[in-house]
């Protein structure tokens, strides 16, 4: 029996005195992958932060166990080209022993990853420093990860690359996967469930049922197809 | 004679550690020039220790806790940019300062005299840079990752908040012990210079932080030392020291 992981009801939430989220309801079972779809400024990176508690909120956000464990790959993650920091470094600010760095390593696609752990987070191209982030994300093994645009600045390839490492480390370890994106592609195709969101929610469901042409005209406001 | 040097240099050696030390997380989060207006922050408690003959730090770390609740209490209320508030107070502490500072005092004030400190005041010194570097090590991984992304280390259960007032505490601790080496107006290049200049050399982290608590220490080794050769006033040495180790780092840079 699957069970459910997350129950979100009746959410709302106020960013200033802007309603940003309204009166939104849906749910998240364990192993699932939730991809979140909206055009910028639809909220959904505020949900995403809700979600884990950085928002306030109205409504009920309930997740089962109450101390699941959560990871969380930010959108804003950047490292500045001037600090030394390398790859080993910013493992260890977990505490995590070598054997399980390289291995996370390897689950984002990252070839010959004992040669990687010397270079610095500051000198990574966005590609990579994005794998490096999903891969601490993933190295403790969280039971939900909750993804915010994580192929935003990646090209064609390189998208198709992490998300099918993503899938395969997910099918390997049960994991349920939140993905925020605001264009459709690759993501959707493994989806087990799509909420689209324009601070109301737009539908909800699987993708073959609601990735419809009339649907996405919804979100983006035009004929697209997938 | 023997005794006073040895109570110097061993007072510098730990104050120009920590400071490097606390100087590689500052400059990390774009904090460096806070270390400098700190430092004119505490003069009027400086002013108060000159005149009734206690320790300068011991006068500083009052009115630097005041200072620093001040600025923390404006930007509350205000919104107002950070430096613009540390500009207000700094800039108003220093013009007290000056109201009641006696002339022949001035000079230990801006530039610190460490050639003068006693028994006690290298002890509690020493034990008080060792709790600050021992804590600041303990939060040290902690800021960077708050620096990197602050979401992201609230979802690791970092509380950010808690790290970020204790990382204040310790800069207030610091610029009290090192307005003793450098004083008020000198204070800054203790926390900047030996950690910029370790940056230059470094290619990791740690390499990074303990390079700039090296650095700090040798420079205030070789200040203490030009001073008993020169007899010219410490602080000003060990910064000029400080200044030429960053000039040197410049060959190691690798970008």
């Amino acid at each position: 029996m699957v069970e459910t992981i997350l129950k979100v009801e009746n959410l709302n939430v106020e960013l200033g005195r802007e309603k940003v989220i309204e009166d939104l309801s849906f749910d998240l079972a364990e192993k699932e992958i939730l991809v979140i779809l909206g055009p910028n400024g639809a909220g959904k990176s505020v949900l995403l932060r809700t979600l884990l508690g950085l928002h306030p909120f109205k409504g009920e956000i309930n997740w089962t166990p109450k101390n699941i464990h959560l990871g969380y790959v930010p959108d804003d993650f950047d490292a500045p080209p001037d600090l030394p920091l390398n790859v080993k470094e910013f493992f260890y600010f977990k505490r995590i022993n070598l054997p399980e760095i390289l291995s996370a390593l390897q689950w984002v696609g990252i070839k010959n990853p004992s040669k990687f752990l010397g270079k610095r987070l500051g000198t990574l191209s966005r590609g990579q420093l994005r794998r490096v982030v999903i891969a601490w994300v993933l190295v403790d093994r969280p039971k939900v990860i909750l993804l915010d645009e994580p192929m935003a600045g990646i090209d064609i390839h390189g998208r198709e690359s992490i998300y099918n490492s993503l899938v395969e480390t997910w099918q390997e370890q049960n994991q349920a996967i939140i993905l925020v994106s605001h264009e459709i592609g690759e993501v959707v195709k493994k989806a087990d469930k799509i909420l689209a969101l324009n601070k109301r929610k737009l539908f909800y469901g699987k993708p073959e049922e609601v990735i419809t042409s009339q649907n996405l005209a919804k979100i983006y406001g035009g004929a697209i197809s997938l | 004679m023997a005794a006073q040097f040895l109570y110097s240099l061993i007072t510098g050696i730990f104050i120009g550690g920590v400071a490097g030390y606390l100087g590689s997380l500052m400059i990390t989060k774009r904090m460096a020039l806070v270390g400098d207006a700190l430092g004119h922050v505490a003069l009027p408690g400086v002013a108060l220790a000159l005149i009734y003959g206690f320790s300068v730090s011991l006068g500083a770390f009052p009115a630097l806790i005041l200072g620093i609740t001040l600025i923390w209490l404006f930007e509350m209320r205000t919104k107002l940019p950070m430096e613009a508030l540390t500009g207000i107070v700094f800039t108003a502490s220093v013009a007290i300062a000056f109201l009641f500072l006696p002339e022949e005092k001035v000079f230990t004030a801006l530039i610190g005299d460490i050639s003068q400190v006693g028994f006690w005041d290298t002890l509690v010194s020493v034990i008080l840079c060792i709790f600050a570097f021992l804590v600041l090590r303990k939060i040290f991984s902690k800021i960077i990752l708050a620096n990197l992304s602050e979401n992201l280390a609230k979802v690791e259960h970092i509380k950010v908040e808690r790290y970020n007032f204790i990382y204040l505490v310790c800069i207030a601790i610091v610029v009290a012990l090192g307005i003793k080496v450098t004083g008020s107006l000198l204070m800054g290049a203790l926390v900047i210079t030996p950690a910029a200049a370790a940056r230059n050399f470094s290619r990791s982290l740690s390499q990074y932080s303990y390079g700039a608590l090296l650095i700090g220490s040798l420079c205030c080794v070789l200040g203490i030392l030009a001073l008993e050769f020169f007899t010219l006033p410490a602080g000003p040495l060990t910064v000029l020291v400080a200044s030429l180790i960053f000039l040197i780092s410049l060959i190691f840079k690798k970008i």
